[in-house]
């Protein structure tokens, strides 16, 4: 079995509300299989674990990249959270790059 | 101004108030950078410094002014210019401060210019609000400007920019435009370009980690050079780096930044453009060296955006008791346990977070599992209060675990934090006016 970490890296930030997470695949073959494996309902599963919100996703095949996009996964923004991280999101794309690829 | 150039050289001096400053006053040294942007203002400096111009009419700009212009502003002059949102809620405040340390620094011909306009705390009404506002005080509100007051300073001969609230990519697109004769297609790269740097040392290898690639050394964190893009007025650019100085810059760590805190890739909003990102390529020309093409942009958007801070009533109050030895995480589960029991008789569960720091604070029922006991971990009580006599409650609870609770509970700490939300909105740019304010006069 193979982590989507295998064949890809990633980044998550904030803004507001907003919770946004990156993931970029490092060739043509990879970025289709982040593609297929990342849909927006299996993202959006398993963020709800840690802060439920709709996804987006935006599709960057020139760069090889998949963006999600999480609402309102912070709501009142990381000054008005009670979560102990605060800033708990810079750790969120590792929650994506854990997963097993099929 | 007379000839433009072709060329511009842009440094990402700092990318938040606390970031570090010798890459800044290394790319000053260097001679070869035609001006540094250090950005140095989110929306928790931002707080900071409107609760410190309410304290003093002097205050409200970063406290590390002194520190972080002080190296630079010897080095400072026609070669190199420095702009800087450090300014904060008070940029004329900081202005003078700038302007008093470059006459203690032998720099006192430097002419430094504040931009004033981005607080619109006196016009919430006029401002458009994407969430309710109600049943809460206003603390500020800051218009996001763009590069049109910036270059205005530099066009009337600033060697050094304070500004409060601009969009990050502007500050760092600002002297670029102001030196080049730019079509769309350049000003698109310029503000790119800004998007990329404003982030500093997390587009030239830090807070990246890769498949098949062992991460940096601690030796090249620890010096890590902060990236430069040299910006042709075709709107491509270069990033790299000082000439050796460690880090990396590839095309993965650019793709991150560029998409990172992006909403819609296809339309990044900006004051100066709604930028597009689909068509971007980064090209690695060498080691530590990356070039950008592709950047398009749309015309900029009518109103600008605002943020808006919000004090709510009553205060966060954070607590941690740390458990250790045999047995701790169970003593620890049994003291959020015992928390819950005892915090729910009188607050709401909304109210109430119990984490356990080690365990479960950052990721939630996210976290990996856990394989083996933890030596030691912390349980961290964050709870939404209505006044300081409930936070005491909430905190002699915790302190009280230390006698009442399970064996070894200590080391507990307790901060109070005001319940501040931050709220997005839209105004029209005719009600932004903005001018300069030369500290030198």
């Amino acid at each position: 079995m193979m982590k989507i970490g295998a064949i890809a890296t990633g980044r998550s930030g904030d803004k507001g509300d907003v919770l946004d997470l990156t993931i970029v695949a490092y060739d043509n073959a990879a970025y289709t299989r982040i593609c297929q494996t990342l849909t927006v309902e299996r993202v959006a599963a398993i963020l709800a674990q840690v802060a439920p919100s709709p996804v987006e996703r935006y599709e960057l095949p020139k760069l090889r990249a998949l963006k999600f996009v999480a609402p309102r996964a912070l709501p009142g923004g990381v000054q008005a959270s009670l979560h102990a991280g605060l800033h708990w999101q810079k750790a969120a794309a590792s929650l994506l790059l854990e997963l097993e690829l099929p | 101004m007379t000839t433009k150039q072709s060329i511009f050289v842009i440094g990402a001096g700092a990318g938040f108030a606390g970031d570090r400053i010798e890459p800044a006053v290394n790319m000053a040294r260097s001679g070869t950078v035609d001006a540094i942007a250090l950005e140095c203002l989110a929306e928790r400096t931002l707080i900071a410094a409107l609760r410190g111009r309410q304290a003093s009419s002097d205050g409200g700009y970063d406290p590390r002014l002194r520190r972080r212009l002080r190296p630079l502003l010897a080095t400072t002059g026609k070669r190199c210019r420095v702009l800087t949102n450090l300014g904060a809620a008070n940029p004329a405040a900081a202005a003078r401060a700038a302007r008093k340390l470059a006459q203690e620094t032998g720099a006192g011909n430097l002419r430094i210019a504040a931009v004033i306009g981005d607080d619109v705390g006196n016009r919430v009404n006029d401002i458009e609000w994407m969430e309710p506002t109600a049943g809460g005080e206003w603390i500020g509100a800051h218009a996001y400007l763009g590069i049109d007051p910036m270059v205005e300073a530099l066009t009337g001969g600033a060697d050094v920019v304070i500004t409060g609230r601009v969009a990050d990519s502007s500050l760092f697109a600002a002297a670029p435009v102001h030196a080049m004769t730019l079509d769309a297609a350049g000003l698109a790269g310029a503000l790119t370009l800004g998007h990329l740097l404003e982030c500093s040392g997390q587009l030239s290898g830090g807070n990246l980690s890769e498949p098949n690639q062992p991460d940096l050394s601690v030796a090249e964190y620890a010096r890590l050079g902060y990236p430069i893009g040299e910006l042709q007025a075709d709107g491509t650019a270069i990033i790299r780096l000082l000439d050796g100085e460690p880090g990396r810059l590839n095309a993965a760590g650019c793709t991150l930044q560029l998409l990172y805190e992006v909403h819609d890739p296809r339309a990044y909003i900006t004051p100066d453009a709604v930028l597009d990102f689909s068509n971007i390529e980064f090209e690695q020309l060498g080691l530590n060296r990356v070039r950008m093409t592709g950047a398009r942009a749309r015309p900029r958007p009518e109103r600008l955006k605002v943020i808006g801070f919000l004090a709510r009533r009553g205060l966060v109050a954070d607590i941690e008791i740390a458990y250790a030895g045999t047995g701790a995480l169970q003593r620890a589960r049994n003291a959020a346990d015992i928390l819950r029991m005892r915090l729910l008789d009188d607050l709401a569960p909304a109210d109430v977070r119990i984490d356990l720091v080690g365990v479960d604070s950052v990721l939630g029922a996210a976290s990996l599992p856990l394989l083996a006991e933890p030596p030691e971990l912390r349980v961290h009580v964050s709870v939404r209060c209505d006044d300081a006599e409930i936070a005491q409650m909430v905190e002699d609870e915790v302190y009280t675990l230390t006698i009442s609770g399970p064996a070894g509970g200590g080391s507990v700490r307790s901060e109070r934090r005001p319940r501040i939300e931050s709220i997005t909105g839209f105004i029209a740019r005719d009600r932004v006016p903005t001018r300069i304010e030369w500290a030198n006069q």
